[in-house]
Order: C-alpha cells, then structure tokens, then sequence
C-alpha cells in the first residue's frame, strides 16, 4: 500500500514543479517586500502565505496519491456537494459585499467556489469520457454546458464575475479536446456574440455575416440553418430592446459590474493607479522593495489581485516577462501532458486544469494592466490567499496523477 | 472504467497551443507598451505622488411652471472634503478646521466617519460654507493637510409659493439608506436622490450624472494640473421638467388657505393638466435642504395638523352631497324613475325604525331631480336610492373614479373607498348590515370615503361631459381614458342642475359666482358629517368663458357648511383667473 503511494509519487511527472516554485518564489519575494519590508510585523501577507504553503502542498500529495477509479466513480456525488456548498455562503452573511466565503469559525473564512473549479472540470471529463458517446452530435455538448453553467450562474451571483469567468473557460477547449465539431463549438458561442455585437449596427451587421458563411459551410439541414440564423438575429434584435426595459439604475450595476471603469471613483481609480505603478517600473524595476507607487497603499489588494503591478514596479518589465515565460512553460508542460495521457479521462482533466491556469494568469494580467474591464481574480501561485493557493495546488496534484503513464 | 483511449490529433494539440502563445504575447506586448513605450508618462505620473479623483457635480434639473417660471432651482454651496491618505493628522486639522470655521469637530468627525468610502477619495466633513468661512480657511493653508472645497448645487425654490407636497424634497444618501434599500444602483453616499414629491416621480429626468475628473497632486497636496493622459469624464447636466402649475394661481390659492386645513385644487378639465394644488397645512420646501435643524424637524413632526400629510392624495373623507351627482347619474341611466317625478321633503325620512335627516330641518317641501340637486335635498335621495341597487351603484361610481386611482404623476396615491355588496359582506357579515347603509350612501355619507384628488378627476369628467384626460402635473401614469358610458341626455340633465346650484336663488352654490360676464359657473357643494367634529366643507365646481375652462376643488376639514365655507373659496379662483383681462394662457 504505501509502496505503492511512494511508486505514484516518484513517478509522477515533477517537471512541472518547477515551474511552480519559480512562480511562488517570485510570489514570496513581492509578498516580502510589501509586507516586511514595510516593517508590517507577523502575521502579515507573507508569514501567512507561507503557513498556508503546508497544507497546499500535503493536498497536492493528497491529489497525487488519490485513486483515479475512485475520483472517476464518485465525482458526481462530489459535484453536487460542491454545488451545494457554492450555495452555502449565501445562508450566512456578506463579507465585504459578496457571498464567497464559509465562515465555519477558523481564523480564515473558505471558499468553496475555488475547490469547485476543478470539481467542475473532473465532472465535465467523466461525462466526456464515456466511450458510448457520440461527440458528431450536438447533444452531446449540452450536458458539459449545464454542468459548468450552473455553478458559473451561483457564482455570478455572488457576485464574483473573475471566478465565474474562469469556471467557464474549460468547457470549450475540453469539448474541442474531445472531438466536438467546431460547428457546434461555434452554435454555442454564437448567441454570447450576437448579444455583444447588438449594440452596435456596424458590428452586429459583420457579425450576421460571419454567420451566415459558418452556416452556409457547415452545411446543416435548411429549416436547421434558418432557424439558427434567425434566431440570433432575433436574439441580437430583442436584447437591447430587454435591455431599455430595466430601470436605470438595474443598467447601471449590470454594467459597472461587467466594467468597473463607470464606477471612475472606486474600480476605476484602482487601474489608474495599478498602470501607473506598472509603467513607472520601466525595464528594470525601481528595485526590490523601492515602489513609491506600491509603498504609498495606492493600490487596494496589491498583494493579491494586483500583485502584477507591483512586481511590475519593483522588479520591472524583465521580472514579469520571466514571469510570463514560466506560466506559459507550465501550461504547455501540462497540454503535453494530456496529449500524452494514457486515457480520454486523464487527458481532458489535464485540459481543463490548464485552461483554467491560463485564464486565471490572462484575465489577472490583463486587469492589472487596464485591458480588460474585470475585477478580483488572484494570479495562481504568486497571489496571496489562502484557499486560491490550496486549490491551485491541488490542481497541480491531480495533473500529476493524471499525467502518468501507468493506469491503476 | 477508464477505458476510452485518449485519441488526440497533433493538429488540435497545436492549435490548443497556439492559443497558449496567442495569449502570453498578447500580455507580454502590453506589459511592453507600458512598461518600455509608455514609461515617460507612467514615470511622471509616479513622480507627481499623488493622483486625485474628484468627480464633478452634475445639476439637478429645474422645476418650470407652465409659463417657464422656475419654482425650483440650484444654486452654489460650498461643501468640504477631507482626503484620508494626504490628511497627516486629522485632529490636528479638524481643530484647525473648527476654529477657523466654527463647525465643531465632533460634527467634522461625525461626518468623516459617515461619508467615508476610502482613503483615497475626498470625504464630506462639513457643507454649506460661507464665503467667509472659506476665506478663514484659505489663510490657514498652511496648517491644513489634505483639505479641500469644491462647489456643489443644492436646491432653491421660488419664494412666492411653498407647493411643498407637489415639489417633494431631496433626501442624503447614508450608510442607513444602503443597508435598507440595496438597490441604490449607483448612488453613493452624500448624494442627493429625490424621495417625495416630483422630485421623487421624475428623478430619473432631473438627476444629472455626475463627472470625474483627476487631478496630479504635489507634495505640498496642491493640485498640480490635469493628469495626464487620463480623460475627464463629463458631467451630464439634468434635465428641467415643465409643469402644468401655474405659480401664480398656486400664490393665490396658498395665501387663502394660510391657517385653514383643506385642501384646493385648480386644473384643466380638458387637458387634465393641474394649475394649482395645495394642502393645508404644508411645510416650508427648503425645510429638508442643507442642514435641517433638529428642532424644525421636531415642530414639524409634532405639529397636529400633520403638515407632512398630503391632503390631496392622501387624505380620505367622505364626499357628502358632492356624491349626489352619480346617484343621479344611476337613476337616469337605467330609467327607474322619472325626474319630474315629487318626493315630500319635511326635514326626515322615516325607514323602518330609522330617522333619517335632512341637511334642512324645516324641509324642502315638494321637490323634484332639479330641486333635490338644487337644494341639496337628502330625503328626496333617501327615497330614490331605494330603487338602486348597491352593485350597481358602486359601478357607476367607479366609472366616476371612485375607489380608483388618478394615475396623477406623483408618487403614493390612496385609492379611497366605494364600497359594493362584498365589501359590505365582509365588513360587517353577511347579516350585518341592511338597506339603512344605501340610504347613507345616497348622500355620499356611510361607508364611502374619497380623496380630493379623486374628486377632482371626478368633477372634470362632469365638464367634459366623460372626455377629460387624466390628470398630471407633468404627464400622467397611465393616459388610457376610460370614458363612462352615460348617455348625452343624462350628462345635459346633470350639468343643467349643476349650473342651476349657482345661478338658483336658493341654489346652495351660489357664493361662487364672482358675476363676472361670460363667465358660466357650475357647482355642487357638500358638506360630509364625520366623526372628527364640525362636517368638513366640500365645493366642486368648473367654470366657462370664451371657450376656456377651469375646475375646482375646495375641501375645508372640519370647516361646516360647503355652500357657505368652501364656494366663497373658488369665488376667489374664478375671478383671479377670469376677472383679469385678457384671460391668461390657458392652452398648454
């Protein structure tokens, strides 16, 4: 029995720990330098984030070691407790304005809706992975979408837009993994872009005709393609006439929600300040622990949603492109590892697992630098915070037990 | 279990991985536009320590009366921020603060602690700052860190009326408001939102949206120009309402109601527009602007003639003979009678073991429709309404706009009582109650209570003969008509006796002919018993000239006889509005 734990682990595909501790010893160093450096004494960002780093790092054994029958016969049950505990926050109180967090009476509050991004995509490859489906239908793709779409709608709710952008993201490239036909990836997208170009005639027109080549090529029966095509014309006509018939200010949250910028005094100050601070940090950086920007506090959360602003600061533009380079390194480590994982299940947990790192690292570095308009999302690894860094760990856990070569 | 293989083309790994590539260049690219391309401007931007967000103030609209005469308008007030991360220390400053001004520091710190959203953002600690004050402050530059003044608007209103209840008022947003109502959208604190009134109706018009604009901040905490690279966002001024009150006949109307409790109202019967509309007792419009005192506040609430109350909407009393007018409208519909037809009218009506009385006690001998209206006669009523039935008349009452809202355009509205078979059923069991009831209905007493506003949608579908709009100050609720359905026989029957309670002799609205030539009056008082003392005095009527026509509607609580109380009151309305040559605008 433990021999055959120890054989599991030594066999595991540890490369990709490497890249992990290149990250969390860039995390560490920020975290230093913003805490200790300003004489903030212990328990601060940094000690804690280090105390955290036990328990991250026995769950990523944990995942390691689990085994993968097991995970495969009970994800399902796992799902629906998980969904449930997604839920729970909304029994208790607010915690600074959202429903995130389980106050279960320890010194840290948790967050199940992290634990669920993976949850989430375990659920979607055991589904996937049964052998008698048929992937050439399009009914086959709906199961997945309801499967991510429920938390995703939970979790929007809370309100917590980042996370629910980022349990989204996998479904798409794990159906496109598992042989969905790109026609049908494109029916499912389809309706979010007809919404989006609606407010826009130009747009929108460009759009319809987009619509109608992939129809056309892809050839679907004739009442099928009409109905389709008009539909989203029609979906792309009623919403912004739905959308006159909320009340002001029901536009209003729906809209700072999805871009804090018309929120100019709170979210939008926030990337003000978070571009200066990166900008003014130039090539080199204004050196480790030297950020005017970051040690006058003019950034809300920057050890955590906008941590890349002040290595940005500090250590400059090299820092951040070595930075990118290993988050990228760890991601084609883990897509090569589903590309060569020993079975359907493995491969596509890998998938999922790497989509949601990568959309994690693009959706934070693209709100640290102003380019999208999205708030609270942490950076995997080198952010502070608790039950982010438990659960990215783990995720790093379950790629290695997927990733292996033998089957057990 | 696991054995479906893991079948993945080379061509999907590397576009999955393209994608992967994709996304890192495109952060890495805009790292490097920061960070190497764009660094002079971030740099200075750094170097000028601090950025300031300030937003800039959007008007609220104007409040116009028809002719274009503002009745409420802004104007500047000085308010005073205090910046949490540039204040280096705050007791130093609020006692700088507090003897330059004399605004004591338990208030500044009061505010401080109200308004406070964070560190970065310019916090209320005191408005409506003199000039004076302001001045004192600017000499005290030196001692003060993080301090700043910047202009806001605040309300004023046009001192020749008061229109308390029409305008409404502005109320603060605070900490209180947000953890009540979370669909704040996107106020924040210290902003105003408009809470009763036309204020409240038309908040969406009137509130303008508020600008920012960032300032760079030297070391010293002076503004050192614009930032930047950053774009100002403009405010967007609110837009003005017109509305269909006239000031000067609201003047007129609120310097006669001035210790009196009632209500009047003057309108357009046939565009529904409302000229003037006062309740009685009302507060001071500017009571709730700037910093309310506690102890106005508390006279306000104390004060028994409840001056918060809105009489118009709010109120309900019960019509009286005012009511008479859709009995009448019944009995001529569904033929049950004959006009002509006489009633012996001795001062009392006996009904089993009842005594129902007349308004007159001497009696009104022999009367018929005419005179029963004429005259105000009860028993002449008492007998007719036996021939009705109580569904019946609640049907017709509600084609009056009894027991239903007006849709006027202002918020909260009663909807009054008229009551039917059921509701009497309920109220008082199936066996609780008998004909008696109907007979005190017929009077527009009993069980049937109305608000003023109701009477005046009521009296205007009188003159229009069942064509007038709804009624609104700016436009209506809801401008579906609902036209009665009465013929053009009985309409011409019920407006003649209407003109003959003015120009009869012993027509109990006679006092409200000011004799002005051309002008046609036609009226119809009541005077409706209550349990709260004298009757309250009702007079509804609307006046013709030259193709132009207004209505009132006069309602003194507790004020005794209609004919005597309230018709002298629209006597007023009519020759202000008349008597002057040439008569005013009048079409809007």
């Amino acid at each position: 029995m433990f021999l055959n734990f120890k054989n599991k682990i030594v066999e595991s595909p540890f490369s990709i720990l490497l890249s992990v501790m290149g990250l969390l010893t860039l995390g560490l160093l920020t975290l230093y330098s913003i805490t200790v450096t300003q004489g903030q004494v212990p328990p601060n960002a940094f000690s804690k984030q280090l105390i955290f780093l036990m328990p991250a790092a026995l769950s990523m054994v944990a995942m390691q070691i689990t085994s993968k029958r097991l995970i495969h016969k009970y994800i399902f049950v796992v799902y629906g407790i998980i969904i449930i505990a997604v839920l729970l926050p909304f029994a208790g109180q607010k915690i600074a304005g959202t429903y995130r967090w389980i106050n279960l009476g320890l010194p840290f509050g948790l967050q199940p809706s992290e634990i669920a991004k993976w949850v989430i995509v375990i659920t979607m490859a055991r589904y996937l992975s049964d052998h008698t489906l048929q992937m050439k239908n399009f009914g086959s793709n709906i199961v997945p979408l309801i499967i991510v779409l429920i938390p995703t709608f939970i979790v929007l709710r809370q309100p917590d837009l980042g996370t629910a952008l980022v349990i989204m993201t996998p479904v798409i490239p794990m159906l496109f993994w598992v042989g969905s036909r790109p026609y049908h990836l494109f029916l499912i997208v389809a309706p979010l872009f007809s919404i989006l170009a609606a407010f826009n005639v130009l747009v929108f027109s460009f759009w319809a005709g987009i619509m109608a080549i992939v129809i056309f090529f892809a050839r679907p029966k004739l009442w099928h393609a009409i109905g389709l095509y008009f539909g989203n014309i029609f979906l792309g006509l009623i919403f912004p006439f739905m959308w006159n018939t909320l009340r002001p200010y029901q536009q209003n949250r729906i809209l700072t929600l999805l871009n804090p910028e018309l929120d100019p005094l709170g979210a939008g100050y926030q990337i003000i300040q978070s571009k200066t601070a990166l900008g003014s940090g130039g090539l080199m950086g204004k050196g480790w622990g030297q950020g005017t920007q970051t040690h006058l506090k003019f950034l809300p959360v920057q050890e955590s949603d906008f941590i890349v602003s002040v290595i940005g600061e500090e250590l400059g533009f090299l820092a951040l492109l070595i930075m990118l380079v290993l988050f990228f390194w760890l991601i084609i480590k883990m897509v090569r590892l589903a590309l060569n994982a020993s079975d359907r299940f493995s491969g596509l947990i890998i998938i999922g697992i790497a989509t949601t790192f990568l959309a994690h690292v693009f959706v934070n570095c693209a709100m640290t630098s102003g380019m999208i308009p999205v708030k609270g999302l942490p950076l995997p690894f080198v952010s502070y915070g608790g039950s982010f860094l438990l659960s990215s760990f783990m995720m790093i856990g379950l790629v290695m037990n997927f990733g292996r070569e033998e089957l057990d | 279990m696991l054995k479906s293989p893991n079948t993945v083309s080379k061509a999907k790994f590397w576009i999955i991985i393209a994608f992967v590539v994709a996304a890192h260049s495109v952060l890495a690219y805009r790292f490097f536009q920061l960070q190497i391309l764009e660094y002079e401007l971030y740099s200075k931007r750094a170097e000028s320590n601090r950025i300031r967000a300030m937003s800039i103030p959007a008007p609220r609209g104007l409040i116009l009366d028809r002719h274009g005469e503002i009745i409420v308008d802004n104007y500047p007030t000085y308010i005073l921020f205090g910046i949490g991360v540039e204040i280096r220390d705050k007791e130093k400053n609020f006692a700088v603060i507090s003897r330059t001004t004399g605004i004591d520091t338990s208030i500044l710190k009061k505010n401080y602690k109200n308004y406070y959203r964070n560190r970065f953002l310019p916090t209320i600690l005191a408005k409506d700052l003199t000039i004076s004050q302001l001045s004192r402050l600017e000499e005290a530059k030196n001692d003060l860190s993080g301090i700043i003044y910047k202009q806001y608007p605040e309300r004023i209103y046009n001192p020749k009326i008061r229109a308390s209840h029409v305008l409404g008022y502005l109320k603060e947003i605070d900490h209180d408001m947000i953890q009540k109502k979370v669909s704040l959208g996107d106020y924040e604190f210290g902003d105003l939102i408009g809470w009763t009134g036309l204020e409240q109706e038309y908040e969406p018009t009137l509130r303008g949206e508020k600008g920012v604009t960032y300032y760079q901040v030297d070391a010293y905490g002076r503004e050192a120009g614009k930032l930047e690279g950053q774009k100002d966002i403009l405010p967007h001024l609110g837009k003005n309402i017109v509305t269909t009150l006239d000031i000067s006949v609201q003047q007129m109307l609120e310097t006669e109601f001035k210790g009196k409790s009632g209500v009047g109202i003057v309108s357009h019967p046939e565009t529904g527009g409302i000229l003037a509309y006062v309740s009685a007792p009302d507060y001071k419009p500017d009571l709730f602007t700037g910093l309310i005192s506690n102890a106005d506040w508390k006279t306000v609430i104390a004060d028994s003639n409840r001056p918060l109350l809105n009489r118009v909407s709010n109120g309900t009393y019960p019509p009286g003979s005012i009511f008479k007018m859709v009995v009448a409208a019944e009995l001529l519909e569904k033929d049950l009678f004959s006009p002509q037809e006489e009633v012996f009218c001795s001062g009392s009506y006996e009904f089993y073991d009842r005594t129902f009385g007349c308004w007159n006690e001497y009696g009104h001998g022999k009367t018929d429709l005419e005179q029963a209206i004429v005259q105000s006669c009860d028993v002449y009523f008492y007998h007719m309404i036996q021939k009705v039935k109580l569904n019946d008349l609640a049907a017709m009452a509600k084609q009056f706009g009894f027991g239903l809202e007006t849709h006027l355009d202002l918020p909260a509205e009663m909807k009054g009582r008229m009551p039917n078979r059921q509701f009497m059923n309920k109220l008082y069991g199936r066996w609780g109650w008998a004909q008696g009831a109907l007979l005190n209905m017929a009077i527009g007493q009993g069980e049937i209570l109305v608000t003023p506003l109701q009477m005046v949608a009521y009296t205007n579908l009188l003159a229009t003969r069942g064509n007038a709009p709804k009624l609104h100050l700016v436009q209506p609720h809801d401008s579906n008509i609902k036209k009665p359905n009465i013929r053009p026989s009985t309409w011409r029957l019920i407006q003649k006796y209407m003109r003959n309670i003015v120009t009869h002799p012993k027509g109990t609205g006679r006092r409200s002919d000011p004799k002005i030539p051309g002008l046609k009056i036609f009226g119809k008082t009541g005077t409706s018993e209550n349990p709260h003392g004298e009757p309250h005095a009702w007079y509804i009527a609307y006046g013709e000239k030259d193709g132009e026509m207004i209505s009132v509607v006069i309602m003194i609580e507790n004020g005794g006889s209609g004919g005597e109380v309230a018709a002298p009151f629209a006597r007023k309305v009519f020759n202000q509005y008349f008597g002057k040559s040439p008569p005013k605008l009048a079409k809007s």
